[in-house]
């Protein structure tokens, strides 16, 4: 057998869930040109100004005890392929931005101390665990829109090391007053509709639910993961260098194991302007003539949970041999590489995977297949 | 068995410490007015990451259970009118990146972990798999807030950072993990931490298959 620093790594199975469905239903939800988004009291049950949220069907923001997203993370739970997750050698890693938060908001609206069970972080993992069957060997990672990337990461770095058989990434993050009141704060979750990589007056996002898992395994065949890279620029809370040399330093060793493929690149692009330029120019100089895809337009920012919900329906377009274009993205827009409409993907041979994180966190890999 | 060499320490035990006492004794590490945002978690990561001076190629593993719990209840108090500021504050990792962000210091490779239980396990191994010459393991809590109480917050502040290389020469110690052993096991943040500040070994079933293997020279 091969050293386990030769073999590629291997997704031998990816899902998720998003306000669309899952990934097959998301992707053709996209092709079709379908905006999960709509217009909603930014604090839900308790009102305030419109803005573009996607929850899962019928979902409120105000949370229930126990979460009424619990129901979700169990359908996806059950795609999972059966291994004893959370074991020695089956580590799980949970990656999510905001976990249960929503659930202290509950209670500090409410005064209900049932909230308290899934409110902090490792309360929300052990809850989730105890209820899907899991051992305790699960890793939390925790670090905003990036943490999916590096769950990912550290997946394969055990798998490496020989400490793991299998790596299970579980992801998710569901919208709640806590954070749509936020970003509302921050003035970029407004009352637009978000345009990725469109050179607008002024940027909006949208934010979504989204639930999403892969398991790695070192191995040939199928869909691989390589190059996986992070950068750090301790530059700004919510912006990015204005020379954009975090985005290009974070995408050096990937466009080094890209060299010669005929790529896609399926971007972060949430709709922020200045964001939404360094990364698409970037990512032009990077790669050239590679067409740039963002779904948040449609399915909202899933926050913690958006590489690997992204993962899972670069895999489905994949399958479906049809990439979806950037929903509501407008002309003009940053670069000519922006594709808005849909496109077959047979010809190509790579996909870039992106995201972006406050404090100016990066995280791209590439994806393939053999 | 994975293991690294312990080549720096630094701790904060400020024990009953208020938030205004840390920022007054720790503004010098920090640019002029840079503190005034700051948390007291934030604060004393600062405190112990300033000795170890943080580079764009070490590996920054971060571990806290509990985080901003101070920021996350203000943030959580400020509503209907949110506060930008506070929500910002209040997102995990935002302790180490409130220090990072103030010294401008970029990192390459920057792994922050949340959990209980097992949270000293998986923050070592990552640090000990770590890519680079020198990874920097650090963790930290700050006392609990008046309101959210329930287990949403630490008893203590404390903060602790482990450089950690490779090289055996010169060093202070060895953090290392094994494999097989229990098939569970547990060691809590402010546990490590009382070990490290001390320089008392450890050795302990810290997680599933893994043992946790502390040693000072």
């Amino acid at each position: 057998m091969a050293p386990p620093d030769s073999q590629p790594l291997r997704l031998r199975a990816t899902g998720c869930r998003t306000a669309l469905g899952d990934a097959r239903a998301t992707c053709a939800g996209l092709l079709l040109g379908r905006r999960a988004l709509e217009l909603l009291p930014v604090l839900g049950s308790e009102g305030g100004d419109p803005v573009p949220l996607a929850p899962l069907p019928g979902r409120n923001l105000m949370e229930t005890a126990p979460p009424a997203w619990l129901s979700c993370l169990d359908e996806l739970a059950a795609e999972i392929p059966p291994a004893p997750w959370g074991s020695a050698r089956h580590p799980v890693f949970v990656t999510s931005s905001n976990f249960g938060v929503g659930s202290l908001y509950a209670v500090q609206r409410t005064g209900d101390p049932r909230h308290f069970a899934t409110g902090m972080p490792f309360a929300t993992v052990e809850f989730i665990g105890a209820r899907l069957g899991w051992g305790t060997n699960v890793t939390v990672v925790s670090h905003a829109c990036v943490s999916a990337h590096v769950g990912l990461l550290l997946a394969e770095r055990g798998l490496r090391a020989g400490l793991a058989d299998r790596a299970l990434v579980f992801s998710f993050d569901f919208i709640s007053p806590f954070v749509t009141g936020g970003f509302h704060a921050l003035k970029i979750l407004n009352g637009g509709m978000p345009a990725p990589f469109s050179a607008r007056a002024t940027g909006s996002i949208g934010l979504g639910d989204g639930a999403a898992f892969a398991v790695l395994e070192l191995g040939q065949g199928g869909y691989r993961l390589s190059a996986q890279a992070t950068h750090n620029e301790m530059h700004h809370f919510t912006g990015n260098r204005p020379d954009g040399a975090g985005f290009a330093t974070c995408l050096a060793p990937v466009a080094a194991a890209a060299a010669g493929r005929r790529l896609w690149i399926k971007g972060h692009g949430t709709g922020t302007l200045e964001a939404g330029r360094l990364e698409s120019v970037t990512l032009a100089s990077v790669f050239p003539g590679a067409p740039l895809v963002s779904w948040k337009g449609s399915l909202g920012h899933t926050l913690g949970s958006c590489g690997l919900v992204e993962l899972a329906v670069a895999i489905a377009a994949l399958d479906s041999g049809r990439t979806p274009g950037t929903i509501a993205a407008e002309p003009p827009c940053f670069t000519d590489t922006v594709a808005i409409a849909p496109f077959a993907n047979g010809g190509f041979d790579g996909v870039v995977l992106a995201s972006n994180a406050f404090g100016g966190a990066h995280a791209a890999c590439l994806l393939s297949h053999d | 068995m994975i293991e690294r060499f312990i080549h720096a320490v630094a701790v904060e035990d400020p024990g009953p410490e208020e938030p205004a006492q840390t920022r007054d004794r720790l503004r010098d590490l920090f640019p002029p007015g840079a503190t005034r945002r700051m948390t007291q978690l934030g604060l004393v990561i600062g405190g112990v990451l300033h000795p170890l001076d943080p580079r764009e190629t070490d590996a920054i593993v971060y571990a806290s259970t509990h985080a901003e719990t101070r920021a996350l209840e203000a943030y959580l108090a400020s509503f209907p009118n949110a506060s930008p500021m506070l929500f910002q504050t209040s997102i995990h990792p935002s302790a180490v990146q409130q220090v990072l962000i103030a010294w401008e210091r970029p990192v390459g490779q920057f792994f922050p972990l949340a959990g209980r239980l097992q949270i000293v396990a998986h923050a070592v191994q990552t640090a000990l798999l770590a890519s680079g010459s020198r990874s920097i393991l650090c963790g930290g809590e700050e006392r609990k807030p008046v309101l959210l109480g329930q287990g949403a917050g630490s008893a203590i502040t404390f903060a602790f950072a482990l450089a950690l290389t490779p090289d055996p020469a010169g060093a202070l110690g060895a953090l290392a993990l094994s494999g097989g052993g229990a098939p569970d096991g547990r060691l809590l943040l402010c546990d490590f931490f009382a070990a490290v500040r001390d320089r008392r070994p450890l050795r302990q079933a810290a997680a599933p298959g893994l043992e946790l293997i502390l040693s000072w020279t």
